[in-house]
């Protein structure tokens, strides 16, 4: 909540150990919905973003397009943990849910301290690339998990902002 | 020069192929490694690891009588949301009569669950899921290097970590440190996303063996701890005294450095002279001898006549007291006949007035008191007077008079070097007396004679002089039954360290004052 509230520019925040605690939050979120055996499905499917990582492919991307790439997963993310947490019955995973949710929006304002543009997300989720189709709330917390370890680590641990800020 | 270069190529290609092996084998060998750890470790079939960012290893393992060929297996993998894929195989011999089957992939997509299935002639035998992320296996750290610090129960241990990019703040280490003695026993520091360690608490002055291995963290990427790295061995420093004490120690020492220095300095003449003794000469007695004379006694002796030259010490010595015999004062007076005022000098004649006597020993013996006594009165006044009659009576020839007055009688024993007489000067140079020449207080000296005057030959002498003089003016003294040769001698001719020495009218002479011989 600090992070929403403090105004740009932002110092950059390089500590990666910001984003490991999202990640193990997360990854509480996704353990804790394995165990749910009631009250804790999804209404209906949602778009998700890809949680892929090949390097070769990656790399060839320049630092704009893997900001983009982040930037519109995290929407993706944030729009199907809202209907998550609305589908959901089980109080426990609320908890979860709403952490997600929280972190998420923290690392957007991350994402800013870094001057990463702004994203502006499309009029249609249809739009996007490089996305998938969930049905399971397990599927959709395992690819919040996947995500943010993944694609989100890589964009923060090789950002120009935090480069410059070492040397 | 084609020749030249031709042998250049085949030797860089020899070279190459030669580290190429090299890696080969080493690299066969890190796998054999890997291998051996997870089928250790890893339960489930196939084994996977990847090594890199963009490799990935599954292997199983099979007995050899039971294993078929490598073209009854299949090994199929499936990414998420993707279609599946074949990996191609190959049988390797593994250790204890089995086969290895292995499937390497060179690129891959992390982030992303996947599927491999394994079969064997249309047969699944192995089935599994993983994240290849969640696999890694590292080499271990290289150049694992330890030094000391200032601190003696310190090492610091550094890395080089393996060269991931993404993951470096991502990898985890362990480092084991134990003694040489201690086999089996050792102690394990776990570092977080840094490639150095200092080692604390450490023992001084032992050696330890350390060795690092290394993981990934397993927030974004896992996997397996790598091999130990090759142990590396540093001796800590011996252990020191407190830095209190020894700081303390080297005050106090330094304190009595100088406290010893300076009584060395304060006292250096005691020193230098215990530690070299100055040796005892006779200089200060025989003044002249070594640095006028060389040396030359007999020489120094003519020269100086003895008693000019001689310290007052010397009167007082044992060896040789001055035998003085003081007969009275001279006072001035009218010039006395000159056959009256003469000393003994030269001449057979003189043998009578010229006596030696046994007892001079004895008087040189006795010493300053001695001669002090004598000069009191003396029973002998009678006898002297006798003697000095005699002698003017007897003038001795070539002697000049002035200085016997009527009724003062002196003795006076002398040897007048320049008188030319022989005889007498042997004798007297012999019997070496001292003589003296008193003036009485009712005789004035007058017409003084080139060697009247008081003289003073040495403190000693003059001491004796003065004192006979004050004590006992007029008297005669006389020694004990000694027969000197007296004689008046108004010019001896000789006259050394002369002083006018008047005292309440009194004028003391001395003339040829010779040390006697003790040995005579």
């Amino acid at each position: 909540m600090m992070l929403l509230c403090l105004p740009s520019p932002l110092r950059p925040i390089c500590d990666l150990r910001v984003l490991n605690h999202f990640i193990k939050e997360a990854r509480d979120a996704e353990d804790a919905m394995k165990s749910c055996r009631e009250g804790c499905s999804l209404s209906e499917s949602v778009t998700v973003p890809q949680t892929t990582v090949d390097f070769e492919i990656w790399e060839k991307k320049n630092g704009s397009e893997q900001a983009q790439e982040v930037q519109s997963g995290l929407y993706l993310l944030q729009q199907a943990l809202s209907l998550l947490r609305a589908s959901v019955t089980n109080t426990a995973l609320h908890s979860h849910i709403d952490n997600s949710l929280r972190n998420l929006l923290s690392i957007n304002a991350v994402l800013r301290s870094l001057n990463i543009q702004e994203y502006t997300p499309p009029a249609s989720a249809a739009e996007l690339e490089g996305t998938w189709r969930v049905s399971t709330a397990t599927d959709l917390l395992q690819v919040h998990v996947n995500f943010l370890r993944g694609k989100v680590h890589l964009l923060l641990s090789d950002a120009q902002a935090c480069q410059q800020d070492v040397s | 020069m084609k020749c030249a270069h031709l042998s250049r190529l085949v030797a860089v290609w020899l070279i190459v192929c030669a580290v190429w092996k090299a890696s080969i084998v080493q690299g066969a060998r890190d796998f054999e490694k890997k291998v051996s750890m997870l089928l250790r470790e890893e339960p489930q079939n196939p084994k996977c690891f990847a090594e890199g960012r963009k490799d990935f290893t599954c292997f199983w393992e099979e007995d050899e009588e039971r294993a078929g060929s490598v073209d009854q297996y299949s090994f199929t993998y499936t990414y998420q949301n993707e279609n599946s894929s074949r990996c191609p195989l190959r049988a390797l011999p593994a250790a204890g009569g089995k086969r290895l089957f292995i499937c390497r992939l060179n690129r891959t997509q992390m982030f992303v669950q996947m599927d491999i299935k394994v079969h064997r002639l249309g047969t699944l035998i192995h089935n599994r899921s993983l994240l290849i992320e969640l696999v890694f296996l590292l080499d271990p750290p290289a150049n694992v290097t330890v030094s000391r610090t200032a601190h003696r129960d310190q090492l610091n241990v550094t890395w080089v970590p393996p060269p991931l990019k993404y993951m470096d703040d991502s990898m985890m280490y362990e480092v084991s440190y134990m003694t040489d003695d201690d086999s089996h026993v050792g102690q394990v520091e776990v570092v977080r996303a840094s490639s150095e360690l200092i080692l604390r608490g450490l023992q001084p002055d032992r050696k330890y063996k350390l060795r690092v291995r290394v993981k990934l963290d397993g927030i974004s990427y896992n996997g397996y701890w790598s091999a130990w790295s090759d142990p590396v061995t540093m001796e800590t420093l011996p252990a020191e005294l407190d830095a209190l004490i020894t700081s303390l120690t080297l005050i106090i020492s330094f304190i009595l450095i100088v406290l010893s220095l300076s009584m060395l300095l304060s006292h250096r003449r005691f020193v230098i002279k215990k530690v070299w003794p100055t040796i005892p000469t006779p200089d200060s007695k025989f003044r002249g001898l070594f640095t006028v004379y060389g040396g030359d006694f007999q020489e120094w002796l003519g020269q100086t006549n003895g008693g000019a030259w001689l310290s007052p010490a010397f009167f007082y010595s044992e060896e040789c007291p001055s035998p003085l015999e003081v007969l009275s004062e001279l006072s001035p007076c009218p010039p006395l006949p000159p056959k009256t005022s003469r000393a003994l000098t030269t001449g057979s004649g003189e043998d009578k007035a010229i006596q030696t006597t046994s007892d001079n020993r004895e008087l040189l013996e006795s010493g300053d008191s001695a001669l002090t006594e004598r000069w009191r009165a003396t029973p002998h006044d009678s006898w002297l007077m006798d003697r000095l009659r005699a002698l003017q009576q007897n003038p001795v020839p070539g002697s000049q008079s002035s200085l016997l007055e009527s009724q003062d009688a002196y003795v006076t024993l002398s040897a007048n070097n320049h008188s030319g007489d022989q005889h007498l000067g042997d004798v007297l140079e012999e019997a070496l007396p001292l003589q003296a020449i008193f003036a009485s207080r009712k005789t004035a000296l007058c017409e003084s004679h080139s060697d009247l005057g008081s003289v003073q030959l040495s403190s000693g002498s003059g001491h004796l002089s003065s004192q006979s003089s004050f004590e006992y003016p007029g008297h005669v003294w006389m020694p004990k039954g000694t027969e000197y040769a007296y004689m008046a001698v108004a010019d001896s001719g000789v006259s050394m360290d002369y002083s006018p020495h008047e005292q309440s009218g009194r004028l003391w002479e001395t003339r040829d004052l010779r040390q006697r011989d003790p040995s005579s």
